[in-house]
């Protein structure tokens, strides 16, 4: 009502005020003023602050580092796929020229990437080695060991493993093919459990997280309600009302996900000895995983968002209470 | 300016807080709304602002029916209505400055103009000397006129106030009760619910009487 609001109040009042650049630019001055305004809210009360970041951290680290775990288990089971091989044990009254023959013909075969002869005698040097039983096995009258051929497969996965074995068995001159794809494949099965549980843990504590920052939004609100009232009654929209709530709950979540990293960062530390300890007695070369820049962002974007929408939640409840009916 | 046709308020169903409400106030016209507590007179004002919505009836403001207004247009509505409350609603975490330039804030109002009509608003009210205050440091009498600085401020056509001069002696109240005048003598349309009748019998301007929810008179100024 204004004297031009008069003739038409439901556009909304005075447009002609502000020019629509002055509006974008007051609309951003707003936001900015938010941000800080929010963010010096939090520092007023650093430890109970700090408290509400840490417990957001805390659900964030488990979900975050089972799923760093289980990037380390995908490098492990890469690394496994390249050692899923077949052992081709050649008939015992085979001679070694009969031997090459029957490796390039395995070679030949479809689904095989590459093959390795170990002679008989070959075969007999390395059991010794590795067995420390050179006196023992130098005392048998001759070469119990059979020649073997050391397959390849093209595809690693377990069904075309066994296909390739039968196909293999049936070969002329090849007594038995042996693969050990029992623990593989239970490694796998683990894996995928891995996968599935943290998937779970994710939307799990991603919820914790938003009932975290909900709840210290809803008392933030709480404390508010006065001015909430005030601004609602003096004309404030519903997206001017949220922002500096949505602030606080991005502010809350950037927090809590810098904890979380540190957490992380100095919790991969902690076990990395051990972990590269144990992986090289099992001979293999693993090491523990960091979330680098892009998992790092990813991390930080994701619990700022998770924070801002626990605080979106939480406003717009209350303000669903406050508008009249 | 208002028109009321018809209008009724229940609460919760059943109590009846105002019934056949008709009356018009005009452009630039300013009334009292009086009666005993409990007869309406804050529902009436909560009415015309759409914190309440009438059960039955129409209630027209500058001719439209405000009950048609889309809850996202209620804002920009009510930053056309200044509204003075008893209890004046500062926010006592910040200044006098910043209470009065909060409906221009609201408005995204570029800074220099804002504060430009901060300036001119709390003069008209006599605390430009003020502004720095936080709300605690002044006294009743001038936290409302702060109330009404931030009221005022968007120059509204439309003023309403509830009890403006509740808690005042009867000095201030009429300090108060003038500043309103004088918004009305430029041209702002005013409706000042009191219970002060004294004060509005020395005023001389129409007043609307409500009991029991109900209109029984409506007396043009003498
Ligand atoms: N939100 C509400 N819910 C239920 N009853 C209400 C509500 N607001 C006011 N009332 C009732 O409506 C009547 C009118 O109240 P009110 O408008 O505040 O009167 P006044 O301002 O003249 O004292 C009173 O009986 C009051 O108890
Ligand atoms: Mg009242």
């Amino acid at each position: 009502m204004s004297r031009q609001g008069q003739e038409q109040p439901r556009r909304g009042a005075r447009t002609h005020r502000a020019g629509a650049g002055g509006r974008w630019r007051s609309w951003g001055r707003h936001h900015r003023a938010m941000a800080r305004d929010s963010a010096l809210r939090l520092l007023r009360h650093p430890l109970s602050s700090l408290l509400t970041m840490l417990a957001i951290a805390i659900a964030l680290v488990l979900p975050a580092g089972l799923w760093l775990a289980l990037d380390g288990a995908r490098l492990l089971d890469a690394e496994l796929d390249e050692s899923a091989t077949l052992t081709a044990y050649l008939a015992e009254r085979v001679d070694d020229g009969e031997a090459g023959r029957i490796e390039e013909a395995l070679a030949a075969q479809q689904g095989v990437a590459d093959t390795r002869l170990i002679t008989a005698a070959e075969g007999m040097a390395e059991f010794q080695q590795s067995l420390g039983l050179e006196d023992a096995l130098a005392r048998l009258p001759g070469n119990p060991l059979p020649a073997s051929v050391v397959v390849s497969p093209v595809d690693p996965s377990p069904e075309a493993v066994r296909r390739l074995a039968d196909e293999l068995g049936a070969l002329n001159g090849v007594e038995e093919v042996r693969l050990d794809l029992a623990w593989l494949e239970r490694l796998r099965h683990l894996a995928e459990l891995g996968q599935r549980v943290t998937l779970a843990l994710v939307v799990l504590f991603g919820m914790g997280v938003l009932l975290v920052v909900g709840n210290t939004i809803r008392l933030a609100v709480e404390n508010r309600r006065q001015e909430i009232e005030v601004v609602t009654l003096i004309g404030a929209t519903h997206p001017f009302v949220r922002r500096p709530f949505l602030y606080s709950g991005a502010w809350y979540g950037l927090g809590g996900g810098i904890l979380a990293w540190g957490l992380l960062t100095l919790g991969g530390d902690w076990l990395s000895g051990p972990v590269s300890a144990l992986a090289a007695s099992y001979g293999a070369s693993f090491v523990l995983p960091t979330l680098g820049v892009g998992g790092s962002a990813t991390l930080l974007a994701c619990s700022t968002l998770l924070g801002w929408l626990g605080a979106w939640i939480a406003v717009s409840r209350h303000l669903a209470q406050i508008r009249p009916r | 300016m208002i028109a009321f046709e018809h209008v009724g308020k229940r609460y919760g169903g059943r109590f009846e807080a105002l019934a056949h409400l008709n009356f018009r106030v005009g452009r630039g016209e300013m009334v009292f709304l009086t009666g005993h507590s409990g007869a309406g007179k804050s529902s009436l004002l909560r009415l015309i602002i759409r914190l309440e919505r009438p059960s039955r009836g129409r209630i027209l403001v500058a001719g439209h029916d405000i009950d048609r207004l889309h809850h996202t247009q209620v804002p920009f509505y009510r930053r056309q209505i200044g509204v003075v409350f008893q209890d004046h609603q500062l926010l006592f975490d910040r200044s006098i400055y910043h209470n009065v330039a909060l409906p221009l804030e609201i408005q995204g109002m570029e800074l220099r103009e804002t504060s430009r009509r901060v300036r001119a608003a709390l003069d008209k009210v006599g605390l430009l000397h003020r502004e720095r205050a936080l709300p605690i440091e002044l006294s009743g009498g001038e936290q409302q006129r702060v109330g009404i600085a931030r009221a005022v401020v968007n120059k509204p056509a439309l003023l309403l106030a509830d009890e403006p001069t509740g808690n005042l002696d009867p000095q201030l109240s009429a300090d108060i009760m003038s500043l309103f005048e004088d918004f009305n003598r430029i041209g702002t349309t005013v409706m000042v619910a009191s219970h002060d009748l004294a004060l509005i019998a020395r005023l001389r301007h129409r007043t609307l009487r409500l009991h029991d929810g109900r209109l029984v008179a409506d007396e043009e100024a003498l």
